[in-house]
């Protein structure tokens, strides 16, 4: 249960608010690279933090990301022409480059200095991986890039895709973090999909229904245990990172490839949300790769030329009674990734915590919450920079292991949730 | 559909019935001293205990089996009693003194079916060993460097 004054702190990430403040103190993901495939490109309008903007990359390939709109009457700038060294308004011809200043007004004389006294807010747009990434906060402050380990491994050991979410993106990353929903919502896929079924810790998994959580604070934000029953003596523990303010990892599966989420806001109502799969060590096989795009493990189908997931809230998520009486499903929702937007758009767009009803196995949620919060108000009232920010804090992996019984897991795992280039993943 | 904002507000607006009934016991003399701050918050249906360990030798298995609790106020009350109507048990400790408590109360939770919970309060040698003291016993653990997390979960959970 939260407060509502509480929920709205946390909750609200628009300009001048608490947690939008936060939120501007890190690199977050922008938009997918792909979606300035090339030098020239098409504009893109880009809604981050409740700021409407405009993603461009001018004909000699820098990227830029500013104000949506003309500051001449206010048009759209995702009419314009993208030019060599700028992004052109369609209505009267005024022109912009990568970091907002106007470069050309052409109603006013030739050698006129008027447009070098218009400049648009612009905010750094960056590719590091399959991402482009922005910085939204006081250019002073600007932090060292992302160095979350699925952008940096070769190109062909990492896939990132992105989806529109119709909620808050807290209740996205509570999503995340909540471990014990995973034998249940999706328990059909641990036996069935191409890319979590056939490793020994499913079994483990599914033989114990009812796991013992363990809470860390780390540096960058939390470590959540989970621990389920294995052979004499032992647990099988998977582990979850939560970096603040919204990267997450699932612990992996066997061999198969290791995967994750960060969930951005778009505005108080609507999160972008970037999953990706990646193999520290290799690459991924054509089959894995075709699991991903044909929307499987982690990832989803968008409808063609959009990120908006084909199952939506217009069409029930294409919920399936039939398949849910079968076993097929536990939701009658296909998919783990619509699985868990399906049910957390249900909640309204902003749920209200004021009238839930919390247990200890939410504890993992208790805690991110209460560090979120802490974290805002350090950032508004003493200028604290938040846990999260410095890119060390980035180099963490999610793990699967079966230890001892009277081992901690904190303590033996240090290593493996730590990234170690060229070294395998910790994974049963 | 209650997916959009404008539905969302038709959400049924009555108050959920039925309150928890939390027990917390601190395990250790630091403990307690925590809980007392905590405790003077006003909660719902939440009780909290101290528990002081006794010479081993004057503790007979039924004893330990059943220990005894000081309230806040500093009368004695019986573990099996004070359990009777509860649903979940937060145990707070900051070091491993209190292990023989947490085995009593963890199992005596586990055989009426009570949600247990350990936050371990501090980050050196003997928090560790907390953990340790607590693990088998404590369906959720959660380690803290700072005590307002016991207020904090105690808040989410409605005690």
């Amino acid at each position: 249960m939260l407060a509502q004054e509480t929920n709205e702190l946390l909750t609200q990430t628009g300009p001048g608010t608490p947690m939008g403040e936060l939120f501007r103190q890190y690199w977050i993901p922008a938009l997918l690279a792909e979606e300035l495939p090339e030098n020239g490109s098409p504009p893109v309008r880009v809604k981050l933090l409740s700021e409407r903007l405009i993603a461009f990359r001018d004909g000699e390939g820098r990227y830029g990301l500013i104000d949506e709109f003309c500051a001449h009457r206010g048009v759209s700038l995702w009419f314009g022409h993208n030019e060599e060294t700028g992004l052109r308004c369609a209505y009267h011809g005024w022109k912009y480059d990568v970091t907002g200043q106007c470069i050309e007004v052409p109603s006013e004389p030739e050698d006129s200095i008027f447009c070098k006294k218009v400049k648009l807010t612009a905010y750094p747009l960056v590719k590091i991986g399959d991402i482009l990434w922005t910085y939204m906060g006081d250019p002073a402050k600007r932090p060292e890039p992302p160095e979350f380990e699925f952008v940096h491994v070769p190109s062909e050991q990492t896939y990132t895709s992105k989806r529109w979410q119709e909620s808050n993106w807290l209740q996205a990353l509570e999503g995340g973090i909540d471990s014990s929903h995973v034998s249940w919502l999706h328990s059909a896929g641990l036996k069935n999909d191409p890319l979590f079924k056939g490793s020994k810790g499913n079994d483990y998994n599914m033989a114990d229904l009812k796991p013992f959580f363990e809470v860390e604070e780390v540096d960058g934000g939390l470590f959540i245990g989970v621990r389920r029953n294995a052979e004499e003596g032992h647990y099988y523990w998977r582990i979850t990172p939560w970096v603040m303010p919204s990267f997450t990892m699932v612990p992996p599966r066997g061999d198969h490839p290791m995967h994750g989420h960060l969930w951005i806001p778009i505005d108080d109502e609507n999160c972008w949300v970037f999953t990706f799969d990646y193999q520290p060590v290799r690459a991924l096989t054509a089959d894995e790769l075709q699991a991903m795009k044909d929307g499987h493990g982690v990832h989803n189908q968008n409808e063609p030329g959009t990120y908006r997931p084909v199952q939506n809230k217009d069409n029930d998520y294409m919920m399936d009674r039939e398949a849910q009486r079968r076993g097929e499903t536990f939701s009658g929702v296909k998919g783990i990734a619509i699985q868990d937007s399906s049910l957390q758009e249900s909640m309204g767009p902003i749920v209200n915590r004021s009238k839930e009803r919390l247990v200890s196995a939410d504890s993992g949620i208790i805690k991110a919450r209460a560090k979120l919060r802490a974290a805002a108000e350090a950032l508004r009232d003493e200028g604290v920079t938040p846990p999260g920010v410095d890119p060390a804090h980035h180099r963490v992996r999610s793990v699967s292991i079966v230890l001892p019984k009277e081992a901690s897991f904190i303590d033996s795992c240090r290593e493996a949730a730590a990234v170690s280039p060229g070294v395998r993943q910790t994974s049963v | 559909m209650a997916t959009t904002a404008a539905e969302a507000r038709f959400r049924v607006d009555a108050p959920i019935r039925g309150q928890r009934a939390t027990r917390v016991v601190a395990l250790d003399e630091s403990a307690t001293a925590v809980m007392r701050r905590v405790a003077e918050q006003t909660w719902g249906g939440a009780r909290f205990y101290s528990y002081e360990a006794r010479p081993h030798s004057v503790e007979t298995d039924a004893e330990l089996a059943d220990i005894v609790l000081r309230t806040m106020d500093g009368a004695e009350a019986r573990l099996s009693e004070e359990l009777a109507d509860a649903d979940a048990m937060v145990m707070i400790a900051t070091a491993d003194d209190g292990a023989e408590a947490a085995s009593a109360i963890g199992n005596a939770c586990t055989l009426r079916g009570i949600m247990t919970a350990g936050l371990i309060l501090g980050d050196g040698r003997e928090a560790g060993a907390a953990v340790m003291a607590l693990r088998p016993h404590a369906r959720v653990l959660m380690r803290s460097t700072g005590e307002h997390d016991v207020a904090d979960v105690l808040t989410a959970l409605r005690a």
